[in-house]
Formats: C-alpha cells, structure tokens, sequence
C-alpha cells in the first residue's frame, strides 16, 4: 500500500493534472469563441488569422508546442536580449495547452454556430437587431446544447494529455507514479494513477451529461 | 405619401437575376397580395424590402425615405447601418418556417427585440407582449416553448412577435405555405384581423381564396417581373394576361 508521502505527492500530481486541464478549457472556451467569429467574419484579415492560428496549433504536437514556449522562447529571447529569462513550468504549460485547445474549440464553436438555422439570423435582421445583437442573444445561446458533448470531448482528451508535462519538469499525476513504479519496481502504481484518471473522466461525463440535458429543456417536445 | 417604394429594382445571385425591374408603391392601409409561381421573385421582393437580401440595382423608399439605392451592385447612398437598421424596424416580417427563437418561451420571444432593440422597459413591453398574444389567441402559451406549439401557433405567435415592434407595414412571406391544412385557417384569420384594423400588409401567398377576399391589390409575379396588377375582381376572376390566366388554371 502507499505511505503517506507517496499519497500526498499522487495527491499533488493530480492537482496538477486537474489544475492544467481546467485552466486549458475555460480559457479555450474564451479564446475559441473569438477565434471562431473571426473564422466566421467577413473581414479578411480576421479571417486568415484565425484560419492561420487553427492550422498552425491544430497542425503540430501539443508537445512541440509545449517545447517551443518553455524551451525555445527563453532561448531566443537570450539570444536576441542577452538577458536570461526563465518560465515558471506550470506557467508554460497553461499557456501551451490553452493555446492548442483554443484551436480546437474554435473548430467545435465554428461548426455549432453554423449549425444554427439561417432563418434564425433572418428573423433577428428582420427584427431591427444588428449582427452582434442577433449573435449573441439569438445564435450563439443556441449553440450551448450542441457544445456540451464535443466540449466534453475536449475536455477529457486535454485532463489525460497534461501527461506531456512530464517534459518540462512538472511532476503530473502519470510521472508521479511512474517515479514510484521505477524505484519500488511494483506496477500496482499504475493501476491507481489508471484509477484515479478514470475518476475524473467519469465526473466530466456525468457533469457533462446533466448538463446537456439542462440545456435542451427547450427541445423537448410533446406533454 | 406612399409607405414602400420600388423603382426599378433589379436583383441578381450571380449569373440569376430574380428581380428584372420591378416598380411598386404601397400607400398607407393598403392590403397587396402577390402570387406567382415559385421562382418568380415574389419572396426576394419581400427580403429586399428589409434588407435581408441586397439589391443589384435600383432604389428602395421606405415612408419616402430613400432606405437603399443601388447600380451595378454599387452602393450609391452608403447609408448609416443604424439609420438602415431603424427603416427596417418599420417593416415587420413574418416567414415560412415561422422562425422562432426556440430557446426562448413566447413571452420571450416577442419581448426581446422590443428589450434589446428599442430598449423598452420589461414591464411594460411584456404587457403589450400579453396583450398581442391575447390577440392572436395565444396568452394561455406565454410560458411553453415554441417546440410545444403546433404551427400554426407557432406562426401566430411570429405574428405576435413582429407586431411587438411597432411596425408600420407587415410582409408575410408565404406564411402559410408550412402548415398542415387544418391550422392554415387560423393563421389566415389572424392576418384577417390584422387587415381589418388597417395595418398595411404585404403578403406573398398561394391562398387565391384569402387574397380575393382581403386584398385591396393583388399583383401578379412572373419570371421577375411584375405581370399584372389590379383590384381581386380583376386579377383573378377577370385576367387579361395569358400568363395570368394559365397560372390561375394551374392552382384553382
């Protein structure tokens, strides 16, 4: 069984798994709705660099990413200041894994708003609103529902992806146990870590779920 | 003074032109019922009127103000978004497919252009908004959502919604062209109503039967332009023009 310093520094791998995750996601919500607008304007500048944006950190491993803002910045910009300048691990790794799930957030809102009906844009033209007027109280509150399930989605896939922390000196849950493993040589540690991942996934789907169904309250039809 | 105006309006979706110089004028009160085939025109007419589709060429008044004007898909006036905006809530539109907001409860619905557009007070506007839907039949619904109306409550409650901004004309494009036989009377009542009390309305519809009965006018569309106009009595018991008369024999 695990002793006392072997539970809290799971605990505290955790917490960094959690901590990633959650900060990715809320901020890629944000960033992706802008984004997403900007794939969806008319102004061509807009557009082309939100498409520019979504293909470069959809085209390329989160974990080059990853290498690029904790290794590579403080690099160049020695190089070009000649003054040293280091990123906190954790600071890095939010701005790397929100940077990539804006992209891909981008995409699922895109494609909700454009799942939209048209007539729905028409009737709040017709009704005297203005674009921004008819986007955020006619369309985009309608693409809530349709969200929630490939924001789960997303959400999972970024909480077991923090395992690429391991890299840039942050002790994740995986790494953590993985430490264990190598220096007790018992691989019972894995199953916990497989445990504990397969609790929080299970919490975002539940979560996920009720929500989605609280969301569609106005589709469901009939008495 | 005329409530709408159309001189020369031209309309093209690429290589289609839709519109191929229609001049019309609406005076205040008026009831025009356009009919024609599919494809004739008659719905772009409508959408161009609040600029929910551009013109290519020609000008648009609405109360005698110049609300667009345009040549070779240039837009000569560069008129204010906002003052295009206003013109447009003048024009109240009713479509198809209803289009309700189905994320909102018919309270909702018809109280938040009115809230978000005019900034009218809640308390307020939700009284008139119950008052339009004792109107159309519909206050005992104020709180369902509109995925738990049939349709034609559903249409009579987009009428409602299109009444709460006040407007001084209303289009009707083919509004009930998606109802079940059985709920098309409703509706055509409500819009009976609406004629009664002196709301200038212009209505894009297959019901012969309703525009011989309410329309002051009705003018007849053909491939993109306007082919025949006149009182009911002439349009439709009397056409002078074949194509008129062969579009009659088709639908009645």
């Amino acid at each position: 069984m695990l002793n006392q310093t072997q539970l809290w520094a799971i605990f505290d791998g955790t917490v960094i798994t959690v901590e990633i995750a959650i900060v990715a996601i809320i901020l890629g919500a944000f960033f992706g709705v802008i984004v997403a607008l900007g794939r969806l304007s008319k102004n061509k500048v807009a557009n082309a660099v939100s498409w520019f944006y979504i293909w470069f950190f959809r085209g390329t491993p989160l974990l080059l990413q990853l290498f690029i803002i904790y290794f590579a910045i403080p690099i160049i910009y020695l190089d070009s200041t000649g003054m040293t300048f280091n990123i906190n691990p954790m600071v890095g790794a939010f701005i790397a894994f929100s940077l990539n799930s804006t992209a891909y957030l981008a995409e699922i809102i895109r494609a909700a708003i454009e799942s939209i009906d048209s007539g729905q844009m028409e009737a709040a033209k017709a009704l005297g609103m203005s674009y921004r007027q008819a986007m955020t109280k006619i369309v985009i509150p309608q693409t809530f529902k349709r969200l929630v399930a490939p924001v789960g989605n997303e959400f999972i896939m970024l909480l077991k992806d923090t395992s690429l922390v391991s890299t840039i000196a942050l002790f994740d849950l995986l790494r953590t146990v993985k430490t264990m493993a190598s220096s007790d040589g018992n691989w019972i540690y894995y199953v916990y870590a497989a445990a504990i991942y397969l609790f929080l996934t299970t919490i975002i789907q539940v979560a996920f779920d009720k929500i989605e169904k609280k969301l569609g309250v106005y589709e469901r039809q009939g008495n | 003074m005329s409530m709408v105006k159309l001189v020369n309006v031209r309309k093209s979706f690429g290589n289609l032109e839709v519109l191929k110089g229609v001049d019309l004028e609406i005076q205040p009160g008026e009831v025009v019922c356009i009919i024609g085939a599919s494809g004739s025109g008659k719905s772009t007419m409508l959408r161009c009127l609040n600029h929910l589709e551009r013109i290519t060429d020609g000008e648009i008044y609405i109360e005698d103000e110049l609300a667009d004007k345009r040549e070779n898909n240039k837009d000569l006036m560069k008129i204010d978004p906002v003052k295009v905006q206003t013109l447009c809530t003048d024009l109240g539109m009713v479509f198809q497919n209803f289009n309700l907001f189905p994320h909102l409860s018919v309270i909702d619905n018809v109280t938040i252009a009115p809230i978000i557009v005019k900034k009218a007070d809640k308390n307020e506007i939700e009284k008139i908004a119950l008052d339009l839907l004792k109107e159309v039949g519909l206050s005992d619904k104020k709180d369902e959502y509109p995925s738990r109306l049939s349709g034609g409550q559903q249409q009579r409650v987009a009428i409602a919604r299109a009444l709460a901004m006040d407007p001084k004309i209303m289009m009707f494009d083919e509004p009930t062209s998606a109802l079940d036989p059985e709920l098309v009377g409703e509706v055509l009542g409500t819009m009976r109503h609406l004629a009664e009390k002196g709301m200038t309305m212009i209505i894009v519809t297959h019901e012969i039967g309703f525009a011989r009965e309410v329309a002051d006018r009705v003018i007849f569309m053909d491939q993109g332009v306007i082919c025949e106009q006149g009182t009911p009595e002439d349009v439709i018991l009397n056409p002078k023009e074949e194509r008129t008369k062969s579009f009659l024999n088709k639908i009645l």
